[in-house]
């Protein structure tokens, strides 16, 4: 039985669909919602202006709201009942979605977001996330 | 036919200027016209006049090395449009992956190319300026770290500037002359604050045109085909011509960027990449602006994450998340009880945002790009040999 599903969202399309499969998919399980803000970009102003940030917490719950925001419009649309829980991490994605997917049943993630740019920074996310997760992922098309 | 060929290389020349004034109107000019208080259209116009004065000052030092000093010999006509071709192929391919391709690094790599070629690569020239290419990232990750960690906190207490929600300045259109008034929020102090980033931009501008202007025209300078004086003028043209059209974009992707971080920091990032830049362009080394930046940007984070909490700021209780009860315990999944304030449900820790590894990945694609550039290059001019 899934209980507790873990969705990275980047704010891609793709990670929409990941949410929409996992709403489907499990709908009674309880489902958190983890945006990674700060990551490796270009000119590393996201990662730094968090790091100058007076307040990091409030800093970094605001970078990722309007991907929550997007979350909870995603459920209602699914008419779903679940519970969404969110959470804001720092830094490289993959190590954050590491980290956290021991506390989950099952992992969802969108099999690409981003940009080229993106890519050549970070990776592919699921992949490296399929590779080194120790629970099962669910990786969505 | 050489009139043909010269035809050739301007446009090559205009193009590469063309794209170099797209990436660095928008890292001198991001943050101000962000801020709201100028516009693209003035920040494009600034931008080709102090870049200009760049060039036609300090950028001739950097012709000289470029045309003169990486290779012992003159690049010819021929070889110089090739290697302006090589130059915006660099352009290109950062343009379209939006990925920071410091064009400096790609021409002395294409040059260098030719010069392996020919068997006339000047390698204590090219020594020289490989070195400081290594030093100058280290140089601006130290001042940037140092004024991160022990300059930052205080200047920030000093001069608070941040951009308030809404317009800088609004305009007064009650009298027949419109009068500027600051905006809604807008204080004295975001006022000048956003002055001075203003008056940077300029100053970035100069340095952006040191450095980037040979960029375009040393490989046509070289043989001597095209005259210094009216090159740079071309360079300028072309630069300001990107600056008015393309740079719209860049200004919001990397602008944007630098809008992430707060003002005072940006001014900081600007300072010490503008007289990175200045200086070395000045020694006559060729240097990317968006490399000083970066490594600027990066230390200044990097140095506020990894800060110690001193006792002092533990006695006064200013420190922030450090002192959270979570990050004193020895074992991190010991469950804590939070003694006075409620513990948040995570603790975030900044230092999470520069891992060692991804930055190094990063800095691998400095290396990466003036490489490929040097190797195409060299297989192109032992290919066709008739044009070195």
């Amino acid at each position: 039985m899934i209980s507790r599903v873990l969705v990275p969202m980047d704010g891609s399309e793709m990670s929409e669909h990941a949410l929409e499969y996992a709403l489907e998919a499990y709908p009674t399980a309880e489902i958190t919602v983890l945006r990674v803000v700060g990551e490796p970009s270009p000119m590393w102003g996201e990662a730094s202006g968090l790091a100058l940030a007076d307040n990091l917490e409030e800093a970094a719950q605001n970078l990722a709201e309007p991907t929550f925001a997007r979350a909870r419009e995603l459920v209602a649309d699914a008419d779903g009942d679940a519970d969404l829980e969110t959470a804001v991490e720092l830094g490289h994605p993959v190590r954050s979605i590491i980290n956290r997917a021991d506390d989950y049943d099952t992992v969802v993630i969108g099999s690409h977001g981003g940009t080229v740019a993106d890519r050549l920074y970070v990776g592919n996310v699921a992949k490296q996330v399929v590779h080194r997760s120790p629970t099962p992922v669910v990786v969505v098309r | 036919m050489v009139e043909t060929i010269l035809l050739v290389g301007v446009v090559a020349s205009i193009f590469v200027g063309f794209n170099i004034g797209g990436s660095s109107t928008g890292i001198a000019w991001g943050p101000a016209v962000g801020a709201g208080l100028l516009r693209k259209t003035t920040a494009a116009a600034l931008m080709t006049f102090f870049v200009f004065l760049g060039g036609w000052t300090v950028g001739r030092n950097v012709m000289d090395t470029l045309s003169e000093g990486i290779i012992t010999i003159d690049i010819s006509l021929g070889a110089g449009v090739a290697v302006l071709f090589f130059i915006g192929l660099g352009i290109l391919v950062a343009n379209v992956f939006g990925v920071p391709v410091p064009t400096s690094m790609t021409t002395v790599g294409a040059i260098a190319g030719l010069g392996l070629a020919t068997g006339t690569l000047n390698f204590e020239t090219i020594g020289w300026i490989v070195s400081w290419w290594i030093v100058t990232p280290i140089i601006g990750f130290w001042i940037g770290a140092t004024i991160g960690r022990y300059i930052y906190p205080e200047l920030n207490r000093r001069f608070e500037i941040k951009a308030s929600e809404g317009a800088l300045l609004t305009f007064d259109r009650s009298g027949s002359i419109p009068k500027p008034t600051l905006g809604p929020n807008t204080t004295n102090q975001e006022l000048v604050g956003t002055i001075v980033v203003f008056i940077i931009g300029c100053y970035m501008a100069f340095s952006a045109g040191a450095s980037n202007v040979p960029n375009a025209v040393a490989p046509l300078v070289s043989s001597g085909a095209l005259e210094a004086n009216p090159a740079i003028i071309v360079a300028t043209v072309a630069i300001g011509l990107g600056g008015f059209t393309i740079a719209r974009r860049t200004m919001e992707s990397v602008g944007g960027e630098l809008s992430d971080i707060p003002l005072l920091a940006a001014l900081i990032v600007m300072i010490t990449a503008s007289t990175i830049t200045t200086l070395l362009s000045w020694a006559g080394i060729p240097i990317s602006l968006v490399m000083s930046s970066v490594m600027t940007i990066v230390g200044l984070g990097w140095g506020r994450a990894t800060r110690p909490v001193t006792a002092q700021e533990a006695i006064r209780g200013e420190s922030d998340k450090e002192l959270a009860p979570g990050a004193l315990t020895a074992e991190p999944d010991a469950p804590v009880t939070p003694i006075g304030e409620e513990e948040p449900e995570e603790v975030l820790d900044a230092g999470d945002l520069f891992n060692p590894r991804a930055v190094m990945k990063y800095i691998s694609m400095w290396v990466i790009g003036p490489s490929m550039s040097t190797l195409l290059a060299y297989g192109f001019f032992v290919a066709v040999p008739f044009v070195g």
